[in-house]
């Protein structure tokens, strides 16, 4: 082998050794990206999973020269001009607003607002379904994108108040589950945050029913401000009508606490707060046939998808018909598939 | 054995000053690092974030445009033109002409991104403060000490990213001629930028066939990964740690890695008619 040849071969060699050596040292710098969390959280290429069409040339030129925010920016204001123009509803708007969050998890609106559109105007777009059952199959898919959004939204940013506030909202007025809405509203407790969330989770634990820790939450909140004049009158409102009827079922006299309901329900039949501890009282004395004819009586009045969702939780473990509520739509697939992906 | 390759970069660096399109690409950079200023409030509550983002990404990205056509044109041009005969008459070798080169090179790209580092850092250093206490009271916490330390350590980053790009150029300027060592730099780079995708689509349990796993495992492996210099993510959060072994083993995997890409240009270069 001439000097020359040797040289060459040689420098190969070494170029092989250099990058073989080089592997181990590559793998510990990637793995610690992933560990101090330097990782860019959304890869542009995941892109291809949404409709690539809403991102035009201009944009995916930023997008791969590293302005990442602004092409982000730049689909947002698109979108925000989408919705100004009435196409709020369309597929395209919310593949834009799911595209700003892929581009920059960190910005908190696009999670915001992605989650309120699917929960909610998504939810009522689907009213124009005809068939009873596809409709709510659909609302509750919508329902749950939503919190998925949001839950996404939150393992990106869980050092901000909004998106658990947004979640537990969301939790509380769209899907009315009230132990979600108390759980995920408890986070936001942890940052500086407005007087009136405590006692959201304290109306939250008046609907659902649970009275004694409804007491607690409000109870704090007259300690913190003792001119918290919301949590005064509820503390008294739960004293007068339903306290009494509490303590009776936690007795486990049953009967008694129902007469006790009613004499409240008797003066406001409507309410949805004696409906809900009359029927819950009847399921706890395991009088499932009453209680689900209750939990119906509640959930006819308006937006009450909570009591909806227990008439059909105890429709389905009565053997009846179960009609089609959203909420326990939602409920079911969640147990059947505990983690999903928006 | 040094001074012919001092010698070589002294004059590359001067004659790459000299280039009006180079000064153009820099004049602009700092128009748009200064622009960021009022492009920020594109992102309404994230403004420092947006700050950060438009001003490190220019840098990155004049840095490269930079890179890429000085580079390109560092030995292609010599060819070319014919010059490199005069050089090479003289006692220099074609190892010396090609690191003296890529030395010229770098300086040059080093010393643009340190000018517009400068600009960029007394931006943030201006607005900074005023955000952050606009933010006040919201939930976003910034910790600005923290962040003007990781502004220069992202800056510092840009440098080891372009050092790599300029070795590509160089590299690829030995092979073929101005455009098309240019336009394989960008591919190279834009490539390198999704390489932890390409690492994904060779995963057999993301469906990779046996062949698909090596072929694109092979190339995962010899791909520069562009990613390990961007850490705008860490910039704005005291939550996230990095300890200085981190940013030491970035460079040491960047030296080597610009070894190699050195190394193959020579070999190549070697063997090339001029």
């Amino acid at each position: 082998m001439s000097k020359s040849s040797f040289a060459r071969y040689g420098g190969w060699l070494m170029v092989l050794i250099l990058l073989v050596l080089l592997q181990p040292l590559s793998d510990s710098v990637n793995y610690e990206r992933l560990i101090y969390g330097l990782v860019r959280p959304m890869p542009a290429t995941r892109l291809v999973e949404k409709d690539f069409t809403v991102v035009p040339g201009v944009i995916a030129g930023a997008i791969l020269g590293g302005f990442r925010e602004i092409a982000a920016a730049m689909i947002w204001m698109k979108s925000t001009e989408l919705w100004n123009k009435g196409h709020g509803t369309e597929l395209k708007y919310l593949s834009m607003v799911r595209t700003t969050t892929l581009l920059d998890p960190h910005w908190l609106e696009p999670w915001r607002i992605a989650g309120w559109h699917l929960a909610y105007n998504m939810y009522v777009e689907a009213d124009k379904i005809p068939d009873p059952e596809l409709r709510a199959k659909r609302k509750a898919q919508y329902m749950q994108m939503g919190v998925d959004c949001l839950k996404e939204g939150i393992s990106w940013n869980p050092d901000h108040y909004d998106l658990y506030f947004e979640l537990g909202w969301t939790y509380f007025d769209k899907v009315r589950n009230y132990d979600e809405a108390s759980k995920w509203l408890s986070h936001t407790l942890q940052f500086e945050h407005p007087e009136y969330i405590e006692r959201i989770i304290a109306h939250a634990y008046e609907r659902k029913p649970e009275m004694q820790k409804a007491l607690d939450w409000y109870d704090y909140c007259i300690k913190r401000n003792p001119a918290d004049g919301t949590a005064y009158g509820a503390t008294l409102t739960i004293h007068e009508r339903y306290l009494t009827a509490w303590r009776l079922m936690e007795e486990g006299k049953y009967d008694e606490a129902i007469e006790e309901a009613n004499c409240y329900l008797a003066v406001a039949p409507n309410n949805i707060l004696p409906l809900h501890l009359k029927a819950h009282i009847y399921e706890q004395a395991g009088e499932l046939e009453k209680a689900y004819k209750w939990w119906s009586v509640a959930g006819k009045t308006a937006l009450n998808a909570h009591a909806r969702e227990r008439a059909a939780r105890l429709a389905r473990q009565l053997g009846k018909e179960v009609p089609p509520e959203p909420a326990d739509i939602m409920r079911q697939e969640q147990m059947a598939v505990p983690e999903r992906k928006f | 054995m040094l001074r012919p390759i001092y010698y070589v970069a002294k004059a590359t660096f001067h004659e790459a000053w000299r280039r009006r399109f180079l000064n153009g690409i820099l004049v602009f950079a700092i128009l748009m690092i200064g622009s960021s200023r009022v492009l920020m409030y594109m992102q309404p509550g994230a403004e420092l974030r947006m700050l950060v983002d438009i001003g490190l990404g220019s840098i990155r990205f004049f840095g490269l445009l930079i890179a890429v056509f000085m580079g390109a044109r560092l030995i292609s041009d010599e060819i070319e033109k014919r010059t490199i005969h005069t050089i090479l008459a003289k006692p220099v070798s074609r190892g010396q002409f090609l690191i003296g080169k890529f030395i010229g090179g770098v300086t040059t790209v080093w010393s643009n991104i340190a000018i517009m580092g400068v600009a960029f850092y007394g931006l943030v250093r201006l607005t900074a403060p005023r955000v952050a206490a606009a933010a006040e009271g919201e939930s976003w916490v910034y910790s600005l000490d923290l962040m003007y330390g990781r502004v220069l350590g992202s800056i510092g980053l840009i440098f080891l990213e372009l050092f790599v790009v300029t070795a590509l150029a160089v590299t690829f300027s030995t092979i073929f001629s101005w455009i098309l060592a240019t336009i394989s730099t960008f591919f190279i780079y834009f490539v390198g930028q999704m390489s932890e995708f390409i690492h994904q689509l060779a995963d057999p349990e993301r469906g990779a066939t046996p062949v698909a796993a090596i072929v694109l495992g092979t190339i995962y492996r010899i791909l520069p990964h562009f990613e390990i210099f961007d850490m705008r993510e860490a910039i704005l959060d005291p939550a996230r740690p990095l300890p200085w072994e981190h940013p030491a083993k970035v460079v040491i995997q960047t030296c080597t890695y610009v070894v190699v890409v050195i190394l193959i240009g020579y070999l190549f270069f070697n063997e090339r008619e001029v």
